[in-house]
């Protein structure tokens, strides 16, 4: 009896696990083909396409070829994608996913908040059914596909969206400023008040300004940092330690390629062939 | 008493160091909660719009479908009813606490769902509705707000999740209480599986 049990046991993990959820792959390029449907020329000439869209627009679109989405369905599959990659640019949410699962022979069109007036569930439901399924139907995958992006490309033109910027500001790179006046405050301080007090106090002082910036518990290391360093430092030495803190997020080289942070919202449509 | 004179800095380190550490701690409970509850709230009003914006398709859907099959009328009144009955209970974000509040939001909208795929079969029975281009532009929308409507639940659910450990997990479970923040009711998963496979009909079958 013990025996069926530990047999049982065996099978239901061993089933459970054969139902990995797909994984995801990497962002590197706005074409990923995993099925090898398309030619290399055919990647790249997509690709150039729509990186000149990004850099003119500013929107990101992508395209993404995969076997299959099971167990989960094409939209939830999507969806986790862009959670992921988080195409478009942040609060703007100008970013477009075209998702084909081949094996399963479905497709769909997810699309960021920002871009759900003009490429509504009805529009990218339409560039489905009549603009690229025609083509799938017949094997013409390249076809079809280019039609569709350039249909999405029309459409998302017609939008009117914040011109690019160069590279990203990060806010966080904000918070040296005041950590390096809290440490030179400090270090004067120290020579004519209590050393201990003041370094406490730099402390307190750095750790609530980091607190508007990130989390409470990094900000309690950095107020503890501040502290050692009023502590112990020289003027000199703290100032250098201060600007080493944060650093912001620079533009991304011309051969990589990553998502701006925008957010989707579960917009868009999909369809079958 | 010559100890004291080694013992005096170290203690007040000591303290500054408590000092820190209390701030540090209490300061997190209080953040934490204060951002999930907001989170609550915003991913809450997202759920409550997209149900609104599928209430609103449906109007329209039940009189397309009627051009077609006018005497259908016991599904196009039990539509029309499980609508009104939906839209007539409001939930606020500030009754989320409520759990039989909850409940009711919950069944009147699956009632909804359900009624809407009994609506939606009916074209199965008519070709010339299941060809007919307004019936599919609405198909189109209604499939878009359901799987928005899922991913807003699941946004909301996420939010409930993180803001029920919070106030349950030490020790920012004694500022909760402090504040009066209880633990939320969730989606129950029953219905869940209901509303999240939305009635769909394939055109291509």
């Amino acid at each position: 009896m013990k025996g069926i049990c530990h047999v049982f046991f065996i099978i239901f993990f061993c089933t459970t696990s054969l139902k990995a959820e797909v994984t995801i792959p990497d962002l590197s390029s706005p074409v990923t083909d995993t099925t090898d449907t398309l030619s290399a020329d055919q990647v790249s000439n997509l690709s150039e396409k729509l990186r000149a869209f990004a850099s003119d627009k500013g929107s990101q679109i992508a395209l993404l070829i995969i076997a299959t989405t099971t167990p989960e369905t094409i939209e939830q599959y999507s969806l986790r994608v862009v959670d992921q990659w988080k195409l478009g640019r942040k609060k703007i949410d100008d970013g477009v996913l075209l998702i084909v699962a081949k094996q399963d022979r479905t497709l769909r069109i997810e699309v960021g908040y920002g871009l759900e007036g003009s490429l509504s569930d009805l529009v990218s439901k339409r560039i489905i059914d009549q603009i690229i399924v025609p083509h799938f139907k017949q094997g013409a995958f390249f076809d079809g596909i280019n039609a569709g992006l350039d249909a999405i490309v029309a459409v998302v033109s017609g939008e009117t969206l914040p011109a690019p910027t160069l590279s990203s500001q990060d806010t966080d790179s904000f918070l040296i400023f005041p950590l390096i006046l809290i440490v030179v405050i400090g270090s004067f301080l120290k020579t004519l008040i209590d050393k201990r007090l003041v370094a406490g106090l730099s402390g307190i002082a750095a750790f609530v300004v980091a607190t508007f910036f990130l989390t409470s518990f990094i900000a309690f290391l950095i107020g503890l940092l501040v502290a050692i360093v009023v502590l112990i430092g020289t003027l000199g030495g703290g100032s250098g330690r201060g600007g080493g803190f944060m650093s912001s997020r620079g533009g991304s080289g011309s051969s990589s390629y990553s998502g701006g942070g925008g957010s989707f919202g579960g917009g868009g449509a999909s369809g079958r062939w | 008493m010559k100890n004291d004179r080694h013992l005096l800095p170290s203690l007040r380190a000591a303290w500054f160091a408590l000092i820190f550490i209390t701030l540090a701690l209490s300061n997190c409970g209080y953040n934490a909660l204060q951002s999930g509850d907001e989170a609550i709230k915003s991913s809450w009003s997202e759920v409550l719009n997209q149900y609104q914006r599928r209430a609103d398709l449906i109007p329209n859907l039940v009189n397309v479908v009627k051009g077609y099959a006018a005497h259908e009328q016991e599904v196009f009144q039990q539509v029309t009813e499980a609508r009104a009955k939906a839209t007539s209970i409001t939930l606020p974000a500030e009754a989320l606490s409520d759990a039989q509040a909850f409940e009711n939001f919950q069944k009147s909208q699956a009632a909804l769902s359900s009624s809407l795929g009994r609506l939606i079969a009916v074209a199965e029975n008519y070709p010339d509705l299941k060809a007919d281009g307004n019936f599919r532009d609405l198909q189109a929308q209604l499939e878009g707000t359901e799987n928005r409507i899922t991913v807003a639940r699941n946004r909301y659910i996420q939010a409930i999740k993180e803001f029920n450990i919070t106030v349950r997990s030490f020790p920012s479970n004694l500022t909760a209480s402090y504040l009066g923040f209880a633990a939320k009711p969730n989606f129950a998963v029953e219905n869940e599986a209901a509303i999240s496979s939305p009635p769909k009909v394939d055109f291509n079958q």
